[in-house]
């Protein structure tokens, strides 16, 4: 492995069944993301781009292929060793945020760190320290229902890093956003791209939002085109 | 683990008029279950007042209405363990009428041997002696004496229904017990009431009373005055007290497996509430469990954390019935109840069962709804619309 290499997939191949019929997600996908990188996955609906950015995460398991991530095998670990590396590693945001309605902005944020050995007191520093990053720390005792889209996104983005993972996975983060609030969290993930070196991919359909992106890369019907392909018509 | 339960608690809270609902129905369910127990211990398991576990009973095998021959008394004086014997003979009878204020234990007893037999009934010297010493003479029970408002010298009248005859009474004896309620009995002359009989029906006896030198003696006394007239026309029925209270009350069916159904429905009813309420709970929430999942939780953890909500409400419904459950079983501590002579007491004990069986209950009804969602598979979760 390349010492940047962050994430490598070889021949990766995703198929599952919907009732009768079996439905090819994804096939043969090679994709090769180096550390420090910004890419973005483009295709229109049902490509296989969450499906991609799912394997990477190891939310799903491939049917065929393989896929390496921060030089770890994701095939050879169980299901309990992959949400320990999940928690560690990745950070996760979600199209429509998915917080836990019940808990504040803070205790949101801090819910990774749970599965940590932090002290209470270092939980709540570190969940404070990621809501400055994405400038609520004004919010911080907000319940979700009480904070705009937008700021719910920023609290979701300050939940993935909050345990300081090296990659930053990214569903559609904008896509029930207005454009102003879009702009804000393509900024904040710029921002722990550039300044925070960490790895994010983004998975989105916004042409506008994949121009933050260092990288594209275009899904067609389950294909991972060729790096450099134009965009699909 | 513990840094799970303020999550699992304020989960528990989401929906603030369901876990109320829910609590109350557990609570009312363990308030009935609590006292059920309640009840259950008090006939079936509560410890013998150390002189009434001296004490045996002898009545005639076949029913309690058949008596027994007055001469069996000085052959169970023989018996080795033997300290005493009284004969008692249930007079019933009416006092001013038959409403049930006016009811009340009413027996024919030696006046020389009832206190002796019954140490635990405390008299004054005085009293006692005039008690004895006067064949029309009664000795009355201190919780009776005021409930009846009956005063020393006074004179009653106690019509006679199973024996023909009307007894005329003088108070001469006030006598009170440290165990609540045991004193509410009144005992007079059993020569009076022989006397009193025509001749065909004298020299029989309803009971013995029996105190026995040491509780350890008690089974095997009991099975010498058996084997004693095993032989004779009026074979005997030997038990301990406790025992002998306890089959008046099979008379009313079988309470055992009365008492033990309600408890089931009961326990089956919680089981039900507890278990929609938590397959509610978590159909609603199968997305955030694939939420939680995502940021690195187990299936496990998960698991433990969907539990902890359902213990935390059934901790709190559990509490609450059996809290309401003592309180009333400390109002009823003081009240005549039938076959409970020490009342209604709530021991920890029941407390405990009561409370496990909550837990056991709101646990596995938990658990099904709780591990089908933890294995949800993640995508599948995020997929879910609640």
């Amino acid at each position: 492995m390349e010492n940047n290499l962050v994430i490598e997939t070889v021949d990766l191949h995703k198929e599952y069944k919907r009732d009768e019929f079996q439905v090819i997600a994804l096939q043969n996908a090679n994709l090769q993301i180096h550390k420090g990188e910004f890419v973005a996955l483009m295709g229109p609906s049902g490509s296989g781009k969450s499906t991609l950015l799912y394997l990477i995460a190891a939310i799903d398991r491939p049917s065929q292929g393989r896929v390496r991530v921060l030089g770890q095998d994701l095939q050879q670990l169980s299901d309990k060793e992959i949400a320990h590396w999940r928690n560690e590693h990745v950070g996760f945001v979600f199209q429509t945020f998915n917080l836990i309605p019940v808990l504040t902005a803070r205790e949101n944020v801090e819910l990774p760190l749970l599965l940590t050995n932090l002290s209470k007191k270092e939980r709540i520093e570190h969940a404070e320290t990621a809501l400055k990053l994405v400038a609520l720390s004004d919010r911080m005792t907000h319940y979700p229902r009480q904070l705009s889209g937008g700021q719910e996104q920023r609290v979701a983005i300050a939940r993935a890093i909050v345990t300081d993972p090296a990659l930053i996975l990214a569903d559609e983060p904008t896509g029930d956003l207005d454009a102003h609030s879009a702009q804000e969290v393509l900024t904040i993930l710029t921002k722990l791209n550039q300044e925070h070196g960490k790895t994010v991919v983004m998975v989105t359909h916004d042409p506008h939002a994949a121009r933050y992106a260092s990288k594209i890369r275009y899904l067609e019907k389950g294909e991972l085109l060729p790096e450099g392909s134009p965009p699909p018509a | 683990m513990w840094k799970y339960v303020p999550f699992a608690f304020k989960n528990s809270l989401r929906n603030k008029r369901r876990t109320i609902l829910t609590i109350a129905s557990i609570s009312i369910s363990l308030f009935l279950l609590g006292m059920l127990v309640a009840v259950y211990h008090a006939f079936y398991y509560r410890e013998a007042p150390p002189e009434q576990a001296l004490r045996l009973v002898v009545r005639h095998r076949v029913s309690l209405t058949f008596p027994l021959p007055e001469y069996y008394e000085q052959r169970i004086r023989q018996i080795q363990g033997v300290r005493e014997v009284c004969p008692v003979s249930w007079f019933g009878g009416i006092y001013i009428d038959r409403r049930p204020e006016h009811f009340f234990a009413r027996f024919s007893a030696d006046p020389e041997r009832i206190f002796l037999v019954h140490s635990e009934f405390k008299i004054a010297p005085e009293q006692l002696k005039a008690f004895q010493s006067e064949r029309t003479a009664a000795a009355v029970g201190k919780s009776l004496a005021d409930k009846l408002n009956l005063k020393l010298g006074q004179k009653i009248t106690i019509k006679g229904d199973i024996y023909p005859v009307d007894v005329e009474l003088t108070i001469r004896a006030l006598f009170e017990s440290d165990v609540k309620g045991s004193d509410y009995v009144m005992y007079f002359h059993r020569k009076y009431l022989e006397e009193s009989l025509a001749a065909a029906r004298r020299g029989t006896v309803g009971t013995f009373g029996v105190l026995a030198d040491s509780p350890e003696s008690i089974p095997r006394i009991a099975r010498e005055i058996d084997e004693m007239f095993h032989n004779s026309d009026s074979q005997t029925k030997t038990e301990s007290e406790q025992a002998f209270q306890l089959s008046f009350l099979s008379m009313l069916g079988n309470v055992k497996l009365f008492l033990l159904s309600i408890c089931g429905a009961v326990v089956f009813t919680i089981l039900l509430v507890s278990g929609n309420t938590m397959a509610m709970s978590v159909r609603e929430r199968i997305k955030e469990i694939g939420v939680l999942k995502t940021l690195g939780f187990t299936t496990s953890q998960v698991l433990l954390m969907v539990i902890a909500e359902s213990v935390i409400i059934a901790l709190a419904g559990g509490m609450l019935g059996c809290g309401l459950a003592s309180g009333v079983c400390l109002l009823l501590s003081g009240a005549q109840l039938p076959f409970m002579p020490l009342g209604l007491p709530m021991p920890p004990v029941v407390l405990t069962i009561s409370l496990a069986v909550a837990f056991a209950i709101v646990f596995f009804s938990s658990v099904v709804p709780a591990l089908n969602a933890s294995r949800v598979p993640i995508t599948e979760a995020l997929r879910h619309i609640g």
